[in-house]
């Protein structure tokens, strides 16, 4: 019904500078798929024969795409009657098109960074989500060398075999770490240098005051478990 | 049993401070020859703060803990003849929270003890000088006092 009241105004439409008023708007994005879909086949065809290599078609399909909103087929028959209307556009029109594709490109550019972000964002996420995920894991099998110590045949083995939280702590904040409580400091190390993207060669790693070598292990150094070992980063 | 309560809360105090502590401190209870632990006497590092001219100085600081810890203080000591206002020539430490009959109070922690030292180094307390040498030069000759506390963070460079 909207439609067909907007087909009866419809002679006074050229007035109106749909181009004007419309660049603004944000539908400008993922409108291909609509085109593409079966209501907008038709005036895509005609549009065209119509206006070859007109961009303006991208604003046709935003019009389209509202008007589908009030009904799909009127809004067809509406596109088809206004392209009748608009083969010999207004000169400005020529202008606002250039304006139009511009304006359309910066927001697909801005949507490429949205999108980015968006990306980033879900990276981090992710990073979180492991995160959590390793935590977790780390409570469960803290729970389960308890269990463990009656199934083992030796309590050593058990020993060797325990794992311990170490607390890496830099000027900006703290990471965890886990690793077995026989295993050489030298993976955490090269762990903690891969996550904050610097070179091994340029940190120190200090527990209590003493400088960690990468070939002990956390037992050697009698390591217990969320102990903190502190980075310092060399200076120059 | 006094001696029970001291090294009971030290215990704890060591827990505390291996599982968390600010960036650059040190604090250890000593070692013997014979490898146990005394826990009545700490071995501590003060990093000079940062954007101060202590920056870059990692500072040598002894607990000495009575059996009457926490009621009482530790006596806190820097080397002999540390350079500060409110040193004494042996070292000690002037500072209100640790003082028994002032500032002093048991649920201090040694966390506390070290941040509240640190803050001491590039804020002294002129009303309360321990030392001549560090005293005067802070009143007489800020430029000479800053120099000197300079010279003394490249004296105490850190351990690695």
């Amino acid at each position: 019904m909207a439609a067909g009241a907007g087909a009866d105004e419809e002679e006074l439409e050229p007035l109106f500078d749909y181009s004007r008023v419309q660049p603004t708007m944000a539908f400008s994005f993922d409108d291909t798929d609509i085109e593409k879909s079966d209501i907008f086949v038709p005036c895509n065809n005609k549009r065209r024969k119509v206006a070859d290599g007109d961009t303006n078609a991208d604003e046709k399909g935003d019009k389209g795409e509202q008007k589908a909103a009030a009904g799909a087929k009127a809004a067809t028959v509406v596109d088809l009657g206004e392209e009748d209307w608009l083969p010999p556009p207004p000169p400005p029109k020529a202008k606002s098109n250039v304006t139009d594709e511009l304006e359309q490109s910066s927001v697909l550019k801005e949507l490429r960074l949205q999108k980015q972000a968006l990306a980033k964002f879900a990276e981090s996420a992710d990073d979180f989500l492991e995160k959590l995920a390793q935590t977790a894991r780390q409570k469960v099998e803290a729970r389960i060398p308890t269990e463990h110590i009656d199934l083992d045949k030796s309590p050593e083995q058990q020993e060797a075999r325990e794992k311990v939280v170490v607390t890496v702590q830099d000027k900006a904040g703290q990471h965890q770490f886990r690793l077995y409580k026989g295993e050489k400091f030298g993976k955490l190390f090269r762990a903690y240098a891969k996550k904050v993207n610097l070179s091994l060669a340029d940190l120190t790693f200090v527990f209590d005051g003493d400088k960690v070598d990468p070939e002990n292990t956390p037992e050697d150094l009698g390591l217990e478990d969320e102990d903190m070992v502190e980075v310092l980063r060399k200076t120059l | 049993m006094s001696g029970g309560i001291a090294r009971g809360r030290l215990a704890e105090e060591r827990k505390a401070w291996r599982k968390n502590h600010p960036h650059g401190f040190v604090a250890k209870p000593e070692t013997m020859a014979d490898g146990t632990v005394n826990l009545m006497i700490w071995h501590c590092t003060i990093p000079g703060k940062q954007g101060t001219d202590w920056e870059g100085g990692y500072f040598p600081l002894t607990l000495h803990f009575s059996e009457d810890y926490p009621s009482k203080p530790p006596k806190c000591k820097f080397p002999q003849g540390f350079f500060h206002p409110n040193v004494y020539p042996s070292g000690t430490v002037c500072l209100s929270i640790l003082n028994e009959d002032s500032g002093w109070r048991p649920a201090i922690t040694v966390k506390q003890i070290l941040v509240g030292i640190q803050d001491l180094l590039d804020q002294p307390n002129p009303a309360d000088p321990a030392q001549t040498d560090g005293y005067h030069l802070f009143i007489q000759d800020p430029a000479e006092y800053k120099r000197r506390v300079r010279l003394q963070a490249k004296q105490y460079p850190p351990i690695v």
